[in-house]
């Protein structure tokens, strides 16, 4: 069992590939492996876009949003995908920019890549690259980059403003930063937020939604902002915060909505 | 399958920023800078600062 961040980031999401890969039913981003409905994960992407896509990308989609349906992507654009997992946003993206366009999928996970690579030959989709690199260190030079899109991951960085910083490096003057992640609103106590790290793993590294904005910022992006578009409630987390044998009506005020799935966007320049 | 050239022109060291070569028989990309060689697994550029070897 991996003791550092990294690698129990590569041992979970490792085993969610192989269970996609194998067919089985997905589970949330945050990984609770509750089995119960989890609010962040679930009914992300449209039948249409779903339709043309192979099942195991469905099925390894561990996000929180639909980065794809954030920004309008046009034919030719060049769009990198922090953290690709099994493709899914990847392979969206391949098909709106077109056969002239390119879309570079960057992960850590060897597991995740293979099955993301499965599943661009089962959608023939061919102006796709996979990358095995960190979001740290992005394998690709200054400017080269138009779209940057990235579903839950930034979130489980030790290194969020090296991210933000590298992600404003690839991008050429006037690229876009349009991401779907995890964000914390409000004040939460530190007891009641180990509760919640407890519900959803996603939280444990979420940003507060203004501490985004100011790391964005910092990185050299202007039009930051933190859209928020689904926010839980204390309900959302009832059914586990009673197994965990605790008071969710006591609770309940100090979490709900304090947690929330936001779009985030950003320019360079 | 080899790699593909569009993708060899634009990878970069992730350590250096700096472009990459092509080396033992296509198996592997060296940055010149650092000196750090990453291999290709599978037609998939493994660009891991930790996993990169350091080669005269």
């Amino acid at each position: 069992m991996a003791t550092d961040l990294k690698g129990v980031i590569q041992e979970k999401y490792g085993e969610a590939a192989r269970r996609a890969a194998a067919g089985a039913a997905r589970t949330g981003c945050c990984g609770t492996g509750c089995g119960c409905d989890d609010p962040i994960t679930t009914n992300l992407y449209g039948a249409d876009d779903t339709a043309a896509l192979p099942a195991q990308a469905i099925a390894a989609s561990l996000g929180c949003g639909n980065p794809t349906a954030l920004i309008d992507l046009a034919p030719g654009q060049v769009v990198l995908d922090l953290g690709s997992g099994g493709g899914i946003d990847v392979l969206l993206s391949a098909r709106r920019v077109g056969p002239h366009g390119k879309v570079y999928g960057l992960d850590m996970t060897d597991d995740m890549l293979t099955l993301a690579r499965g599943n661009q030959r089962r959608a023939g989709v061919a102006n796709v690259e996979f990358l095995e690199g960190e979001i740290e260190h992005i394998p690709l030079p200054d400017a080269s980059v138009d779209v940057i899109i990235s579903n839950c991951v930034i979130n489980l960085s030790a290194d969020k403003a090296r991210v933000l910083r590298e992600a404003f490096r690839v991008l050429r003057p006037g690229g876009r930063f349009a991401v779907s992640d995890i964000v914390v609103r409000g004040e939460i106590p530190a007891q009641v937020r180990r509760s919640l790290e407890l519900w959803v793993g996603c939280v444990a590294g979420a940003l507060h939604e203004d501490e985004y904005t100011r790391l964005l910022e910092a990185a050299g992006f202007s039009g930051v902002t933190v859209e928020p578009w689904r926010v839980y409630r204390a309900n959302d987390a009832r059914q586990f915060l009673t197994d965990a044998g605790l008071d969710v009506d006591a609770l309940a005020p100090e979490v709900d909505g304090k947690v929330a799935s936001a779009f985030i966007r950003a320019t360079k320049g | 399958m080899a790699i593909d050239p569009e993708l060899l022109e634009i990878l970069a060291c992730p350590n250096c920023k700096t472009k990459v070569d092509l080396v033992k028989n296509g198996t592997a990309l060296k940055c010149g800078q650092c000196r750090r060689v990453y291999p290709i697994k599978d037609d998939i550029p493994v660009m891991l600062i930790d996993e990169a070897t350091i080669e005269p």
